[in-house]
């Protein structure tokens, strides 16, 4: 993935494998990862500080919504795409949210990120 | 009434005897009024009449002398016995038909003069318009009881009715609340005519509910619409109401009337089910993400192949209970797995048509089928026709209706030439052996040079469940 290329991109997963095996998977594409923050409170403090080109975001960590963080991400202007298993993600502000479904694949993860970072892909993807 | 006619009947034809007859309702001629006959008299000749109930305008019978006449001997003996020698038979009609007669007695043989006849009919006529009169009186009087006992059960019904019953008039105002109905909005009977329902409706709610109604008044037609109202203890309750017109004798609009069920608890119910199935399908779709976690780690040096293949396997899996939770997990539509599993329409998807009826299948034989689907879609882009840029696959399925079957085909065309595989991979595995028996089905996969073939049979009913659950 060639636009996913020493882009550093922030995960939140309070899950351990599920946050490693993400991590696998967007160092296999490229990219660098900041994180993975497993807290709300962890996340919060890599949005505000770390320079991030795009983030996944668990939508409930350790019970705890993840709104702070997406709000003070976009606020920001960072691209955001939310991994979840409700199906879709209504966000307290109202605005309008990047959704992939978990389990995910690489292949998925990838178009997600796309679609929330506004690149275009190319080419066939079968699978 | 019956006194006065057999006065006139013994004054107008000059005897000091007479009688009045009618058929009672098994067609038997009974004395209803007599003079001066006796009781062994009357028993003996009770029923004897010369016309049939409901014979046509017949004429009267005058007997000027009895022992002339052609009656048997043993009707004549009873006859003698009374004294009587000259007999009338006037027949009473109501429309034409006969109903009763009445009759003259005289002591010695008697010529009936035309004057006396004339005078006989006229009696009769009127005999007959006042039976008439007091008769269709009498069924008035009757319907109207039954009428108002008829009401009388239905109000007590209404009232005491264990749902909440309205009535309002063509401009909505209210008319009628049952016994439930005043309790709910703690309205006295007396206060009905000026209680105002609207206002016990909440705020956000009063849009909606007005302009349903109103339609409804405003098209004279029947209403269904759900709202929240205050009842007396002040709690916000959800109430549904169905409203059907009401219209007179004479067509014209009469207002609505209406049934209320409280639905709170039931909708709490259901919004409380959604979310924990939501809950649910979060859990099991965040644990599916944990086991392919395990397995990134587990395959993570030794075998991508398997890692993805496995990965993809978990997805089709994740995507039926995605669909399965949407339907609340009672059945999900066929069309809608292919398309999700198949990803139909995007990228090599977009090479599969898919076609056949809308068949809703239950949670086990949808999660089969995903996993199913899915290994014949990632068989065909490894190595069918969705391996190279021009081959297509051809998905059908129809419902056999005497077998009870779902037919489901899958054959590709415009592929590399295929060859039979050596060895059975967990694909081919997975679809003859475990679908298979999964389904109670019979699943045949065929290797032809020129595209694969696979045929899934399934039992399932008229209604897209299938006939075998468990």
């Amino acid at each position: 993935m060639p636009w996913l290329k020493g882009k550093r991109i922030l995960v939140v997963e309070d899950e351990a494998l599920i946050a490693v095996m993400v991590e696998d998977m967007l160092m296999d594409m490229g990219s660098d990862v900041v994180g993975p923050a497993a807290t709300i409170e962890a996340a919060l403090a890599l949005a505000r500080a770390e320079a991030i080109d795009a983030a996944i975001l668990d939508v409930n960590v350790r019970g705890e919504r993840i709104d702070p963080v997406a709000d003070a991400l976009m606020a920001r202007g960072v691209p955001v795409l939310f991994a979840t298993g409700y199906g879709e993600v209504k966000l307290a502000s109202g605005a309008t949210a990047t959704v992939i479904d978990k389990p995910y694949t690489q292949e998925k993860l990838a178009r997600g990120l796309a679609l929330a970072m506004g690149v275009v892909l190319a080419g066939r993807h079968g699978g | 009434m019956l006194s006065a006619a057999l006065d006139a009947i013994t004054e107008g034809l000059g005897c000091e005897r007479g009688s009045i007859l009618l058929f009672d309702t098994a067609g038997v001629m009974r004395f209803v009024a007599w003079r001066g006959l006796s009781d062994r008299y009357r028993t003996t000749l009770e029923g004897h009449t010369p016309w049939e109930p409901g014979t046509v305008d017949p004429p009267p019978i005058y007997v000027s002398d009895i022992e002339d006449s052609a009656e048997t001997d043993e009707v004549k003996q009873v006859i003698r016995a009374e004294a009587i020698r000259a007999l009338a038979f006037i027949p009473i009609t109501s429309q034409g038909k006969v109903i009763g007669k009445f009759m003259a007695y005289h002591r010695e043989p008697h010529d009936y003069s035309e004057g006396a006849k004339a005078l006989a009919l006229t009696i009769a006529r009127q005999l007959g318009f006042s039976l008439e009169r007091a008769q269709a009186e009498q069924e008035r009087l009757a319907a109207l009881r039954d009428l108002q006992e008829s009401e009388q059960r239905f109000r007590l019904m209404a009232e005491n009715a264990p749902v909440m019953i309205w009535m309002c008039d063509a401009e909505g105002r209210c008319l009628h609340l049952n016994q439930m109905l005043r309790h709910f909005w703690g309205v006295e009977e007396a206060e009905i005519g000026t209680f105002d329902w609207r206002s016990s409706m909440h705020p956000a709610d009063v849009e909606h509910v007005m302009g349903q109604m109103g339609a409804a008044l405003a098209r004279q037609d029947r209403v269904t619409v759900t709202g929240r109202y205050r009842n007396a203890k002040g709690d916000y309750r959800i109430l549904e109401t169905v409203a059907h017109p009401r219209f007179g004798a004479d067509g014209n609009f009469m207002g609505l009337t209406g049934v209320n069920t409280d639905v709170t608890e039931r909708r709490q119910a259901e919004a409380q089910r959604e979310l924990l199935l939501a809950e649910l399908n979060h859990r099991v779709k965040n644990t599916l993400a944990v086991v392919q976690g395990l397995a990134h780690q587990t395959f993570q040096s030794t075998d991508t192949k398997a890692r993805r293949a496995f990965e993809g396997r978990l997805q089709a899996l994740a995507t039926a209970h995605d669909l399965l939770t949407r339907s609340n997990w009672e059945s999900t539509s066929l069309r809608q797995l292919a398309s999700g599993t198949l990803q139909l329409g995007q990228g090599s998807g977009a090479r599969i048509r898919a076609e056949g009826p809308d068949i809703r299948l239950d949670p086990r034989a949808a999660l089969s089928l995903a996993l199913a689907l899915h290994e014949l879609f990632t068989n065909t882009l490894k190595y069918g026709a969705l391996s190279n840029d021009t081959g297509r696959v051809m998905l059908g399925w129809s419902w056999d209706r005497e077998a009870r079957k779902l037919r489901i085909l899958w054959r590709e065309e415009g592929g590399p030439p295929v060859t039979a595989p050596t060895h059975r991979g967990f694909g081919s595995m997975l679809l003859e052996r475990t679908l298979a028996r999964d389904l109670e089905g019979r699943v045949e996969m065929r290797f032809a040079a020129q595209g694969v073939t696979c045929l899934i049979e399934m039992p399932i009913n008229e209604f897209g469940e299938r006939s075998c659950p468990g």
